[in-house]
């Protein structure tokens, strides 16, 4: 298998791909993508390299993955990285317990058939393999999405790990030999930024740097998510999170936290009611949209009152 | 290939037709020379863009096609900007980028190669780009351009046309030179003797006393002298313990111990005076106290004894002997892990490496990390000299040259006596751990 990191081989699976299949994989997703994400997305399948993408928390990059092999009929394999994340973790590990309790069984002769398992190899084999996520990715049969989420947890001994998959799809197992994927993944590498990610790593991938969708793109994002909230009151809603943006929080809100809050809105509303949002609507239902108490303890009342001018100016510029 | 994007670019041929194999050629010859052009003015800017970016920024434009400029700057971003922070830039330069490469690409043919200076936002991209340094040169590229007369011809061509070039590089990755553009194609036969250079002779006794002299640890922060604590605490025996006054002592100097590892790659040779390559070797074998050669290529191989005799022609036979034994391209990580596993006693921390090579690694870079990470640790030095350095614009853009710059001083350029004058006049003035290397050569500011 060649090696990825001059990149040649294309992944057979994706290879005929098209833009129109990406957008339409997306929309039936309820993806909401523009123009660089979907080209993006493109080279990554059609050149067969991994997508780091980079941005802040809850900009949709996991989404992303998710909507990738949910649109093309794929297995998704989830790798969520943290911090002390081991080869074992991620790769392989053996079944120890089932190993005792072969040679055990071997030695005490309670199971004829196990008995030929008993040897120093045979307990070294597929039968007591456990696989970890990259190794799932690898052996796996028809379309997957590997997806590596929030590299940046990990420490860099991983992101060595990582390379060495991601360079030639394939990992030694000492006792079982080189395994190598027949048909690479399609792999997503999501990072916050906490810490810089290697230039080797960088080197393998293309890279998407993906910001807090615009207002209008947010307001397609609820449109499609969040079909049941009055399309009014979700431009209020998008209008209060622009401008909750402004403000220098500890997490500023992204799509996610958006989508939560007007799920929160629509649940508490009857009706599909399209009456303009309260003070003490906006206030009741902070927490859905603002994940740390420092944020929420700095709505007072002069910024609540600028969040629901907000609303009321993005309400008026979506019914003009 | 294109999908169904409409196409927004200026008078560029997306359709299939008669296609001049010449034209097309031409047409590949200019994406590529544009990318390299975009990804340097990229670097130069501060912008982190990696080694082998502006290869698959060329597969990607062949995947988007040339029609859609905002497809191909989401292609070409994808590929070259690899931090949030240098977004701005790119956006900054995407528009000039665009435009040379459409107006290539369009009526009035491929502009010209190197005798069109860039405007706006590439302006700064730093004088001849034929300096060696681009790494998707290639044998091909490099013919096209001596045999291209007419500028002026019509370019019809077609994106499928120009990924079918673009692909056939599979086995010769673009990121990769093959030739140096700088070297002439004529090869450049050995001295029968070690020259009589007296200005080579001079830079070597310099060189000499700055390798003698250079500075461990323990002194690149103190200067030349030390206070001497152990004469100072026995003379402080006489005065009943009270310290009466602060002996030091002078930096000493040292025998110089060095190992060369030379490239004899055709891209290396072609570039270098052969007379001077074996000159220089031969007179670091016979004035300092410790020195092996190595020349490598896909493999390694000792020809210190070569140079035992004085004379030039065991030196220039075995240089013949490496040329023909080595044909493909150059695995330095490769025969940096012979050197570790065959000869390891060639290196020890009192000896410091010269590695002479333009970094044009075929191998994996990876490897070629791992390796140089050993050997940075494992050397007193590791100094790096590269032919192509000698060039105004150089930059040392090459994969293996890009990968090594963490591990090794310099490089330097390395082309002739005044080159190792001065890499002798940096390493007395700031060591092997210092602000060092071509980018300080006061040479380069004058030319």
């Amino acid at each position: 298998m060649p090696s990825r990191d001059d990149d040649t081989s294309e992944t057979d699976e994706f290879d005929d791909v098209t833009e129109a299949e990406i957008r339409a994989a997306f929309d039936e997703q309820s993806y909401v993508a523009d123009d660089e994400i979907v080209t993006t997305v493109l080279l990554a399948l059609r050149l067969g390299r991994p997508l780091l993408i980079e941005g802040e928390p809850g900009a949709g990059k996991t989404e992303l993955a998710k909507v990738l092999a949910g649109g093309f009929d794929a297995e998704l394999v989830r790798l969520q990285c943290y911090e002390g994340l081991a080869a074992e973790n991620a790769l392989y590990e053996w079944n120890y317990t089932k190993q005792l309790l072969a040679v055990q069984a071997g030695e005490g002769g309670v199971a004829e058939g196990a008995t030929s398992d008993t040897d120093d190899e045979s307990v070294f084999s597929e039968p007591f393999l456990l696989e970890r996520p990259l190794l799932q990715a690898l052996r796996g049969e028809g379309r997957r999405v590997l997806l590596v989420d929030e590299v940046d947890r990990a420490d860099e001994a991983f992101e060595a790990l990582l390379l060495e998959v991601l360079s030639d799809f394939q990992v030694s197992v000492p006792e079982l030999g080189t395994i190598a994927a027949s048909t690479p993944p399609v792999v997503v590498v999501t990072s916050n930024r906490t810490r810089p990610l290697s230039d080797a790593l960088k080197r393998r991938c293309l890279y998407l740097h993906v910001t807090p969708p615009s207002f209008e793109k947010e307001r397609e994002i609820l449109a499609r998510k969040v079909p049941e909230l009055h399309d009014a009151v979700a431009a209020e809603l998008c209008g209060i999170v622009r401008r909750l943006r402004e403000e220098p929080l500890r997490k500023p809100p992204g799509a996610a936290e958006t989508i939560d809050w007007a799920r929160a809105v629509a649940t508490l509303r009857e009706n599909g009611s399209e009456g303009t949002l309260s003070h003490a609507e906006v206030r009741r239902t902070l927490g859905a949209v603002l994940k740390e108490v420092e944020d929420v303890e700095r709505v007072d009342d002069d910024l609540l009152d600028s969040l629901v001018e907000a609303a009321r100016a993005a309400r008026e510029a979506a019914e003009s | 290939m294109t999908d169904e994007a409409p196409a927004h670019g200026p008078d560029v041929t997306d359709d299939p037709g008669d296609i001049d194999g010449e034209a097309v050629a031409r047409a590949t010859e200019h994406v590529r020379d544009e990318l390299v052009r975009f990804a340097r003015a990229l670097r130069r800017a501060g912008a982190s863009v990696p080694a082998n970016a502006a290869t698959t920024a060329a597969r990607s434009l062949v995947v988007v096609g040339f029609s859609d400029e905002d497809r191909a700057r989401a292609a070409t971003r994808a590929t070259l900007v690899t931090d949030p922070r240098d977004a701005d830039e790119f956006e900054r330069m995407f528009p000039e980028f665009w435009r040379r490469l459409t107006a290539g690409l369009g009526e009035t043919g491929p502009a010209a190669r190197w005798d069109d200076p860039p405007e706006g936002a590439l302006a700064p991209l730093g004088g001849d780009p034929a300096d060696g340094e681009d790494p998707e040169a290639t044998d091909e590229s490099e013919s096209a351009s001596e045999s291209d007369d007419d500028t002026e011809s019509t370019v019809a061509w077609r994106s499928s046309s120009l990924a079918t070039h673009l692909d056939d590089r599979d086995d010769e990755p673009l990121a990769v030179s093959r030739y140096s553009p700088t070297g002439s194609r004529a090869p450049v036969e050995a001295l029968p003797g070690f020259a009589e250079h007296d200005e080579l002779g001079d830079a070597v006794e310099e060189l000499t006393v700055a390798l003698a002299t250079l500075r461990g640890r323990a002194w690149d922060t103190a200067g030349d002298r030390h206070t001497d604590a152990r004469r100072a605490l026995r003379a402080s025996v006489g005065t009943g313990g009270t310290v009466v006054s602060l002996p030091t002592r002078d930096r000493k100097r040292r025998e110089v111990r060095a190992t060369w590892l030379v490239d004899v790659s055709r891209s290396v040779l072609d570039t270098l005076d052969r007379g001077f390559l074996l000159d220089i070797l031969g007179r670091s074998r016979t004035a300092w106290r410790d020195c092996r050669v190595f020349f490598f290529d896909e493999d390694l191989r000792e020809v210190t004894s070569a140079f035992d005799d004085g004379t030039a022609s065991g030196a220039a036979e075995a240089l013949a002997d490496a040329e023909a034994a080595w044909g493909g391209g150059t695995r330095i990580g490769g025969s940096l892990a012979e050197l570790r596993t065959r000869t390891p006693d060639a290196v020890d921390n009192r000896t410091v490496v010269f590695v002479v090579s333009d970094g044009l690694e075929m191998g994996e870079v990876a490897a070629l990390e791992r390796e140089l990470a050993w050997l940075s640790a494992r050397a007193a030095a590791v100094v790096w000299c590269n032919p192509l350095a000698a060039a105004p614009g150089f930059e040392p853009t090459a994969r293996g040259m890009a990968a090594a710059l963490p591990f090794v001083a310099g490089p330097f350029a390395f082309a002739g006596p005044a080159d190792v004058a001065e890499l002798a006049r940096q390493l007395r003035a700031q060591g092997t751990g210092g602000r060092v290397g071509y980018e300080y050569d006061p040479r380069r500011e004058d030319a």
